[in-house]
């Protein structure tokens, strides 16, 4: 054929061959049952402190090695974790907590309340976003009476406080590493030492990262697998492709496309999930600018809500992945949410009407008014939808697509916008992710606050009381309130409640996706096989 | 065959009278009558995809060819007559052009700054003139000694005029098929671009559609067939085209 | 002087006129980097945050600081070898771009071995048949291959080798599953390449063929051939110890000169494959405003075109001795 064959072909010729052999038999000779679970992540997990960030690509990772001083159930209710009991004194301004006695950190160290007072002294509070801005002047200080006892003190009762425990929000980290350290990019950050099932064995940067069991876990029988190897592999056809032929066991994200597919497949399980690291229960919520026409007037937004189409949307554009959303508090909130508000149901006619009555004519063109929509370039698809559904009624969407730095700049910061989009993440409690979008000191040029400019004094009181008090039956009462009112005034347009698909092989059994922590139960479905 | 995909292009909205971003089917719908390319995921007609992509496609790739060839000729033109010091100044310059990565900075341009049409284009022009100056540099330095140029120079005419009125006709061939091959280098940017998700998103390109396709390639062959198969036609004819208006003599460097 | 020393000191001279270029490119990128609309600082901390936070965050990441400042400070890093910190994977920069650099470089001579093989091979093939039917497949194919686009060719045969056959990886460098070393490793990322070497190496096997048909044909032509023929020795042995090595010229001058596509189709190839090299780096780093990687990346790419070109042309001079003389 060629009369100069190359040497490489020859390589490629002969591993072609071979790559059955070398894909069947490829794990060298370890300990006859180490289960290992596989696991796709989609960036680079970076600097391994989780008290620090709340990154999406670390949280997975670290939320395996360490723990929270509470951990969730599934309905989100505080259970024992790093504090075996706790008491809540004052109304709520004093918080006590009996830590454990029989936690040891990943290097042997005693687990004690001085690292429950490091971590937040040092760390939440001073680089942890979430917890400095709802915890920074509230948490006044931190005693710790004994090695096993730790008291929180606040400056006013404050009834969410647990949820901000768990390992996804408050990790713990110890003081005996960190000291003297650079906490954002210091030596620690590189080989973490926690406390969880999980112990950190190697990372290699854009490749993998290699977690072995912890023997001297605090909880006895867990974890339930060896090891646990987290492959980064950023792109979802690639991972798709590894979940299919077992290179990987689990994804902790499905595109749409391949959700029917991976349905069908028997070996594969596709399961919802509500919450996990780094955000928990996210709402996608279009954010009109209340502070300028056209959506400073009432008619126009509730006509522009009745002018969509949730459902359509949540069918095409993001394959049913949830379901569509009806206010602020996305109904996976279970307890804190009612369906019994105002609702907009998909009606042009309804939307033309409102808008005539508002004085807003169709002009020869059939247009009545034109807004731009900003948003990144991954949300293209939906703003395709909403123009032809806006169309309808007589509103022309201009789309302007910038990146995702420059439209959160845009909306957020320098609020020169019309319309915008943003996930808003409940979080384990209203408390956490969606008091700030609505209060109007929540007004200000940084990102995921209150882009919409509302103010509504009723609705600040509201949400300060139910932060205030405790029992839940109590705080549910003003979220009803707070959720009736909103509905009302449609200051934002809420449109899915977002329910990620994760996918696993049916192999391993026990995943808990409603928590960061989603390993650590996990095990063999079957006493053989891999 | 540049003819064909001229002709269709203009007779786009005769042949796919259809607004391209209309959901008009089921999502992923394979090939049949209604939908001779199938649907997208969206449900949007592939075949009215393709046909508007080839009008937003060829006029990018038309107008940042333009571009680049007129910096080109500029510079390169201004290089070789006026030699000397400007020629070394401007062949540094044009050298330090050609060393940056060229596509890296137009994804880095484009990611930062937005993916409106204009600056795709304005990228990828400022980053493709290079080539097109030292060839025509070079063509222009062979043409200048000959005799008719020094009668223009005796006679008090000034370099432009000397350029644009002797120089350029004679090479005309060289330049109009480098024109071509731009287009062609041009088009294949954009699809570039649009495929990393960079591209203008009000614009449908053969570019962005493939990336889409990306997806959902194993579920549905026809959304990535039919775009990459007239991305691949169209830069076919414009480098044919260029082949064709090459003076005889000179290889192609292609 | 002697010839050797002169081609040294040119490609000195050459090396010389290079760090005014890369200073170049990295005034060009710093400057459109914090010219750009977007704030960092919003992707580097968390969400949710309150303003006096992301204030701390600012000048804990020294963003903060006048431009000019730091636009100096970095200057004087890079000069000393330390090309920053990546926001993104909170590692230095130059390592992690030289570990990119490795899978990039294996990708990208792979293809260049690859491509260069069936294009020479090719014409090489059709200059030694003179057969005209092969000689207008060849031209033809070439054409074709130059114009497809690499990420929709690379998506063709996704589709057909590793989707509906099953015989090769979709993407990545290695399998998730297994962490193999020695054999087992070279094998399963030898597997994992054959996909996207063949991708970028199409438009290169392409443009060679031609080129080297071309060359090959002017080079049968020339009057020492004839000579040579004229003293009786096999056409093949001509062929192979004058024709070809003559021909190799114009081709490492083409390589040299498609330098900036051939980079263009590996960081496409790349983000397609999801093969970890700098360009798939380059683009996510863009993507996700991490300047330091940004920068640190083209300075270091700037340096290796340049570099290249310089050993590429001083390559030529040496294969070709007509070229040294002047």
């Amino acid at each position: 054929m060629n009369p100069r064959p190359a040497p490489h072909l020859w390589i490629v010729a002969v591993v072609i061959c071979l790559s059955p052999a070398a894909c069947s038999d490829a794990s060298r000779p370890t300990t006859p049952a180490t289960t290992t679970l596989v696991v796709s992540q989609g960036g680079d997990p970076g600097a391994l402190n989780p008290a620090v960030t709340t990154s999406g690509n670390t949280h997975p990772v670290t939320d395996q090695m360490f723990n929270g001083l509470v951990g969730l159930d599934e309905q989100l209710n505080p259970i024992p974790e790093l504090a075996e009991r706790w008491e809540i004194e004052d109304n709520g301004a004093t918080y006590r907590f009996h830590l454990r006695r029989d936690v040891r950190w990943h290097d042997g160290e005693t687990f004690t309340s001085a690292d429950v007072k490091f971590t937040f002294e040092e760390a939440l509070l001073k680089y942890h976003s979430r917890t400095r801005a709802a915890l920074e002047g509230l948490l006044t200080r931190i005693d710790t009476p004994d090695p096993h006892t730790a008291v929180m003190h606040l400056a006013r009762p404050y009834g969410p406080l647990l949820q901000r425990l768990d390992v996804v929000e408050a990790s713990i980290i110890p003081k005996h590493q960190y000291a003297g350290h650079d906490l954002l990019s210091g030596e620690p950050t590189r080989r973490p030492i926690g406390t969880g099932p999980f112990r950190f064995v190697g990372y290699t940067p854009g490749d993998r990262l290699v977690l072995e069991r912890n023997p001297d876990y605090f909880r006895q029988g867990l974890p339930g697998v060896d090891r646990l190897v987290f492959r980064i592999l950023p792109n979802p056809v690639t991972a798709v492709a590894a979940l299919e032929n077992g290179e990987v066991d689990y994804i902790g994200s499905v595109p749409g496309p391949d959700v029917a597919r991976l349905r069908a497949s028997p070996a594969i399980a596709v399961v919802p999930s509500t919450g996990g690291s780094g955000g928990s229960v996210c709402q996608d919520v279009l954010i009109p600018n209340v502070t300028r026409p056209p959506f400073n007037n009432l008619h126009v937004r509730r006509a522009f809500a009745h002018a969509l189409d949730r459902r359509f949307i949540v069918e095409r554009v993001y394959f049913n992945q949830g379901q569509p959303a009806t206010g602020p508090i996305s109904h996976l909130l279970a307890w804190a949410y009612t369906p019994e508000v105002r609702q907009y149901p998909h009606d042009v006619r309804n939307a033309d009407r409102l808008l005539d009555a508002g004085g807003f004519r169709r002009n020869a063109n059939g247009e009545r008014f034109g807004v731009t929509f900003t948003h990144a370039s991954n949300h293209h698809r939906l703003g395709q939808v909403l123009r032809e559904q806006l169309k309808a009624v007589g509103i022309r969407l201009d789309l302007e697509v910038l990146d995702f730095n420059a439209q959160v700049e845009k909306v957020f910061v320098k609020k020169s916008f019309d319309l915008g989009l943003a996930s808003f993440c409940n979080g384990a409690d209203p408390e956490i992710g969606v008091r700030r979008v609505y209060v109007s000191s929540n007004i200000g040029p940084f990102p995921f606050s209150n882009g919409a400019g509302y103010r509504n004094p009723r609705i600040d009181a509201l949400f300060d009381e139910a932060a205030s008090v405790v029992d839940r039956a109590d705080r549910r009462e003003h979220y009803l309130a707070i959720q009736r009112l909103l509905a009302e005034e449609v200051p934002y347009f809420w449109l899915i409640d977002s329910e990620g698909l994760r996918a696993h092989r049916r192999a391993f059994t026990g995943f808990r996706l409603w928590t960061g922590a989603f390993a650590e139960t996990v095990r063999l479905a079957a006493p053989t096989g891999e | 065959m540049l003819t064909l995909l001229a002709v269709v292009a203009a007779s786009a909205p005769w042949l796919a009278p259809a607004d391209p971003f209309t959901l008009s089917g089921e999502a992923l719908a394979a090939p049949s009558r209604g939908h001779p390319f199938g649907t997208d995921d969206l449900g949007r007609d592939v075949y009215t995809a393709v046909i508007h992509g080839a009008w937003s496609s060829l006029m990018v790739g038309v107008v940042s060819a333009a571009a680049a060839t007129a910096i080109g000729l500029i510079v390169g033109g201004f290089a070789a007559i006026r030699a000397g010091a400007v020629d070394h100044l401007l062949m540094r310059f044009t050298e330090f052009a050609q060393a940056v990565p060229r596509f890296f900075l137009v994804v880095v341009i484009v990611s930062l700054f937005g993916g409106h049409l204009w600056l795709v284009i304005a990228a990828i022009a400022l980053t493709a003139w290079p080539a097109t100056a030292r060839i025509f540099r070079a063509q222009v330095l062979n043409t200048l000694g000959r005799d008719f140029v020094l009668a223009a120079r005796a006679c008090g005419s000034s370099d432009a005029r000397i350029l644009l009125r002797h120089v350029l006709p004679l090479t005309a061939g060289v330049i109009a098929a480098q024109v071509s091959y731009q287009v062609g280098g041009a088009i294949l940017s954009e699809a570039g671009l649009s495929f990393l998700g960079l591209g203008d998103p009000r614009v449908m390109t053969w570019g962005t559609l493939l990336g889409a396709a990306h997806q959902t390639v194993s579920e549905a062959w026809w959304v990535a067939l039919f775009p990459g198969l007239a991305l691949t036609l169209t830069v076919l004819g414009c480098n044919l085209l260029g082949d064709a208006l090459l003076p005889r003599g000179i290889v192609s460097k292609r | 002087m002697t010839a050797d020393a002169t081609m040294m000191r040119w490609v000195l001279g050459r090396l010389l006129v290079a760090m005014p270029v890369v200073l170049g490119v990295t005034t060009l990128t710093f400057a459109l980097i914090h010219l750009a609309p977007g704030d960092p600082i919003y992707l580097l901390a968390g969400d949710g945050g309150s303003p006096a936070y992301y204030e701390d965050m600012r000048a804990k990441y020294g963003l903060d600081r006048p431009l000019l400042e730091q636009f100096l400070r970095y200057i004087r890093a890079v000069a000393m070898g330390d090309l920053g910190y990546s926001f993104m994977f909170q590692s230095p920069v130059l390592r992690l771009l030289l570990d990119h650099a490795a899978a990039s470089l294996l990708l990208g001579f792979a293809a260049l071995a690859l491509g260069s093989t069936i294009g020479f091979g090719a014409a090489v093939l059709c200059v030694i048949t003179q057969s005209r039917v092969l000689d207008a497949v060849l031209r033809g194919s070439a054409t074709l291959a130059y114009a497809a686009p690499v990420f929709w060719t690379g998506q063709i045969f996704i589709l057909i080798a590793a989707v509906k056959l099953g015989w090769l990886p979709v993407g990545g460098i290695s399998t998730a599953r297994e962490t193999l070393d020695g054999a087992d490793w070279l094998l399963d990322v030898a597997r994992h390449l054959v996909l996207p070497a063949m991708t970028l190496a199409l438009p290169l096997a392409a443009v060679i063929a031609r080129v080297s048909r071309a060359s090959l044909i002017e080079g049968m032509g020339e009057a020492y051939v004839l000579a040579t023929y004229a003293r009786g020795l096999s056409r093949l042995r001509v062929i192979g110890r004058h024709v070809i090595p003559n021909a190799l010229v114009p081709v490492t001058a083409l390589i040299g000169q498609h330098a900036a596509d051939i980079v263009a189709g590996a960081a496409l190839t790349e983000a397609l494959f999801g093969w970890p090299g700098v360009g798939y780096l380059v683009l996510h780093a863009s993507l996700h405003r991490d300047y330091p990687l940004v920068t640190g990346a083209f300075i270091l790419i700037s340096t290796s075109v340049v570099l290249f070109n310089a050993l590429s042309d001083a390559a030529i001079a040496w294969l070709d001795p007509r070229i040294r003389l002047q």
